[in-house]
Order: structure tokens, then sequence, then C-alpha cells
């Protein structure tokens, strides 16, 4: 990806809708029609904890439509809590649009999204953008468990093939879901978001096929605006991806650690040396 | 130095005067220009730079970053191009920050200090050099530097040598007495001091029962640390009379203004920045506001005024006020 980030900002938003889509998964959705404007598939969000105190959570962009975008983000631990405390009417600061975004740019004309718990909160967009364009959009989605399966209608309505799996086989495969990506015919782009595991699936997966495959990586962040360097992943130097940075002196390989937040969060899995 | 609103909120380091008080903090800031979206830098005392060291690091493996419910562990590692690359590529470019920027140089010898040092101090993009000796992520000898005052003496009286710009030693509260390398660090010519890196933790996953930091150990900073950096910078206070930048879990007014009371003549603003990156332009604000609600003119007015043993009140004489 060498797409540039859109210069960001903090916007202050008001939260218009909450929904407990499931047990502990919320579903935000915030007045940011400035932010609509701005948003690309594969960005995400800093959302400010309310009284601070504790870094901003980085949360993918779920929507953004008219005047509205929506976050969609798991309950797993303190800082989460206090955002799904957030009432409608409150006030909730984000910095956005961050991040490099998924290219939906090509030719391909069969996509598969692969997609594993709450990284389902980053590929709406883009599959609405391969849809606009008519190309066949193929959502593989996986989670521990049925009731953690959110908003998998949602994307049918959208017009996307659903394929589901869970790690219980209390809906769908029984298993995860790259063995269901692997068991189909090969797509012509594979774009993902979920956690590593699934992710380096992934990444083995389209490198076998010979697919170009976009992963959204997940990683602890502190800053989520490049200023401290706690979300890096290795990437070959060569990348275009790649910040203008000399290769390790470690093993003299060309290998170099880019910002999660800021040259990615999406990176071509070929580029990635994980 | 007089800030638009008529109050004097000027910081000086040795021979660098800041205009406002308020410092980004190595490690935490980028150079800045990662925030420039979010505040106005030329309303920054300064941005301390992310540390050098002599050649290329890849830094640590992740996770680099543990949020826990008592403040926020990292282990970055010291990631950086090389002072090498860095002279070549990314000093020219702080040219542009609106503020002054100082930097960080961090070592594994005092002859790597004194290196990166005096390249990096001949630099005019460069005001000061503040001397990392206390980080904490570092497989061998990291910390040990600012953790003895003999070695801490040696780092700095090197890069003394190199330069005449203003040098910064930065503390770790990772010790017994802090006094007493404070104290060191001055006689061996430091011209300010930077109170404190973060407090060593850790912290373990107990379902893969493993440590979470890819390092295992890592520095704590937030909240969580900010009594133990002021006692820092209160006992310092007491050691040493040279300027002293208070850090250390600063998230509002109120606790910048407890550090300058303790003794600090700046304060510097590091993890509130991830809670929201505005942090420094409120913090000015309120300093400013309580400024004016406690009819005080100038900052260095304030500074030790909470702090019976104050040693450093005679840094501001012979100052033109």
């Amino acid at each position: 990806m060498t797409l540039a980030s859109p210069p960001s900002s903090v916007v202050s938003t008001r939260i218009l809708d909450r929904t407990e889509v499931a047990r502990d998964v919320i579903l935000l959705g915030i007045e940011a029609p400035e932010l609509v404007e701005k948003v690309r598939p594969g960005h995400f969000a800093m959302a400010l904890l309310p009284g601070g105190q504790a870094a901003g959570v980085a949360l993918g962009i779920y929507e953004a439509r008219g005047e509205r975008c929506s976050l969609l983000f798991f309950i797993a631990g303190d800082r989460t809590r206090r955002l799904g405390a957030l009432r409608v009417g409150e006030t909730l600061d984000i910095v956005a649009p961050l991040g490099n975004g998924f290219d939906c740019g090509g030719k391909a004309r069969d996509i598969a999204i692969v997609a594993g718990g709450v990284g389902i909160a980053s590929v709406l967009l883009p599959a609405q953008a391969f849809l606009a364009r008519g190309a066949r959009v193929r959502l593989f989605y996986g989670a521990r468990t049925a009731e953690r399966l959110v908003e998998a209608e949602r994307f049918a309505t959208e017009g996307c093939e659903l394929s589901i799996a869970t790690d219980d086989g209390s809906r769908g495969y029984h298993g995860v879901v790259t063995e269901l990506l692997a068991r189909e015919p090969a797509p012509e782009a594979i774009l993902a978001c979920g956690p590593t595991p699934m992710l380096r699936a992934v990444s083995a997966y389209a490198q076998e096929r010979n697919v170009p495959a976009q992963l959204s990586l997940e990683e602890a962040f502190g800053c989520g605006v490049g200023g401290c360097w706690g979300c890096v992943v290795p990437i070959i130097g060569s990348s275009a991806q790649a910040p203008s940075f000399p290769p390790s002196d470690a093993d003299g390989s060309d290998v170099v650690h880019a910002r999660v937040c800021v040259e990615g969060p999406v990176f071509w899995a070929h580029e990635l040396r994980w | 130095m007089v800030d638009p609103s008529g109050f004097d909120v000027s910081a000086r380091i040795g021979s660098l005067v800041l205009p406002y008080p308020t410092v980004g903090l190595s490690g935490c800031y980028g150079s800045g220009a990662e925030f420039a979206p979010y505040v106005d830098l030329s309303r920054l005392g300064a941005v301390v730079l992310k540390s050098v060291t002599r050649r290329p690091r890849m830094g640590n493996p992740t996770p680099r970053i543990v949020h826990t419910p008592a403040g926020m562990l990292n282990a970055i590692g010291l990631q950086n191009p090389g002072i090498e690359w860095y002279l070549q590529h990314d000093v020219a470019k702080f040219a542009q920050t609106p503020c002054a920027t100082i930097g960080s140089v961090a070592g594994f010898s005092v002859d790597d200090y004194a290196y990166v040092c005096e390249r990096l101090a001949a630099r005019s993009e460069i005001a000061a050099i503040e001397l990392n000796i206390s980080c904490p992520n570092v497989a061998h000898e990291g910390e040990t530097f600012a953790c003895d005052p003999n070695l801490t003496a040696r780092v700095v009286r090197a890069a003394r040598a190199t330069t005449e710009k203003p040098i910064i030693a930065k503390l770790s509260p990772n010790v017994t007495d802090i006094g007493t390398i404070a104290r060191a660090a001055v006689e061996a010519g430091a011209d300010a001091l930077a109170v404190v890196n973060t407090v060593r933790g850790m912290a373990i996953d107990i379902y893969r029962r493993k440590p979470r930091l890819g390092n295992v150990t890592g520095g704590l900073s937030g909240a969580a640390i900010r009594p133990i950096a002021l006692l820092a910078v209160y006992e310092v206070a007491r050691a040493v009379s040279v300027p002293i930048v208070g850090q250390g879990g600063i998230e509002t007014a109120s606790d910048a203004i407890e550090f300058l009371l303790a003794g600090a003549s700046a304060v510097g603003i590091g993890t509130a920045n991830f809670a929201d990156p505005r942090a420094p332009m409120t913090i000015l604000d309120g300093i400013l506001a309580y400024m004016a609600q406690q009819n005080v003119r100038s900052l260095r007015d304030i500074v030790g005024t909470a702090n019976a043993g104050f040693a450093n009140s005679s840094q501001f004489e012979g100052d033109e006020g």
C-alpha cells in the first residue's frame, strides 16, 4: 500500500446511536460529517477516552455515510469498557482518519475478504467499495462462537456471499476460517483483517496460490500517529511502503520495522517478514 | 520572554531559553511533526527528539506496548536509524519545527555517547542535547549509566567535552538515592536534568503464561508513576541547583504545577499525548489560568515554592526577568 494518509484531526463527535449487537460487542454511531468525506476503506480512528488517563483506543471505522460514521468494538478490557459505557448524546473525541487504508482499485473482479473476530469492523467499507464497482465479494468470517459473530447478515444484505466458520462449530464450518477459504476456488485478490495467527495463515495461502493479499494488522498501539514506534512490523526494506530507514544491523538482511499506525495498518502479505 | 497573554512562562535550560515550559518528551513525540495536526507546536517549549545511537537499531520485538489498569508499559528498545543516517536524512527537517528541537543521545559505552553527541550537537537544527542514560529497555548496560554516579559522571563529562550546547542528563527513578546521581551529573557538567525516565515493570498474560511484552520487562509511564516522579523532582531540586525538566505521568495543568512547585523549571509531557494529543495545549492554558488566578506574572516565581529545601533558587539570579 502506498496510499498517502489524509490529514487527520481531533474530531469532537456526538453519539447518535449505541447498539449492543452481541454481548460485549458495541456499535457506536457518531455524528461526524467532515470525517465521512475523508474516510477511505481501511482507515482507523483513535478513540479518546472520556476523562483521559489512558491511551486512546484504535478502532476500525465500520461505516461512513451521510453525516454518520460508526465504530464497532468488543469490550475486552478497561479502556473498551469505558468506551462501551458512553451513552447516546454524549461526546466522543476521536483522532481520525488514520492509516493508509486498503487499495480498492485494480482489476480484480473476484474478491475474498477474510475477517476474524473484531476484524469485521474494518472490512465493511472495502466490501462496499468492491461491490459498488461490480465485483464479486465473498466474505469468509470466523469467530470463536456463533454469539461472537456479529453483523454477518449486514454483509449479506450489502451483497456479499457469506462463508462462516466458528472455532466451536456452533455456526457454519467447525474450524478456522482460513481452512474454509482454502476449500473454495481461489479469488483474484484477498483483503483480510483479524488476529495475527489468522493473518499469517491468509498470508501463507495467498503466497502459495500467488494471489495478492492485503492484510490489515492488529498491534498494540501507543500514540497511533507515528510518534512512539510502539506498533511495528518487520517488512522488506525495498517495499514502497517501508519508511526511509536503513536496514537492521542485526543480520544485514533487507528488513526494517515499519509502523503499523502510519505505514499501515494495511500491508501486502508478500512484503511482510514476520 | 512573555506569552501574548502577558505572563512570562519561559524556562531556562543552560543558555537555551524556552518560551514555554512544556516539552514533548523523547520517544513519545516523534520529531514533533507527527503531532502538528493536533497542536500548535509554536506554543510548545521544545520537542525532545527520539534517541539516536551510534549504529542503527531494529529495536525490540512486539508487543512493545502493554496498557495496564495502572499505567502503560513500553519496551521499544531504541529503534533508530543510527547517527550517520540520521544526520544525512532526518536532522535537516527539524529546521522546520516551530519550536526548539533537543537531540537525544543513547549509547552502550562512554565513547558512544561522546561520539554521537559531538556529531549531533554540531548541527544548527539541534538546540541542546539530552543524554538518555536511563533507558530501561535495552538488553545490556542501557540503564546502568543512570544507576551509578561514576558512570553518569563519565558519560556527562565525555559529552560535555564535545559541545558548548546545553546538556540535559535524563535520570532514572530506579535508583536508591537520586540526589547522588543528580550531583554527579551536575558536577560533570550537565546544564539541566530530566527527572525522570520510566519506572521498570512487567505484565504477564495468565492464560498464555508468558510475559506480555516482547522484551519481557519494560518501562511504566502514565499517572501511576506521577507521585514517584514528583518525589524524584523534589529530591533532585534539593540536591542540585540546575534547572529540572520534571516528567512522569503529567496529564493536566495541576499535575504540571505540582512539578513546578516541587522545583522543576519546565515539564515534560509523554504518555498523556496518547490519551489526548491536545494535552500540551490544555496544560499550557491551565498553567496560564492558574497564574492569573494566583496573580503570578512570572512562572519562575512559583518554581520550588513548595520545596523548603529548594537548592536552585539562585539559578534565576542575573536574569533580566
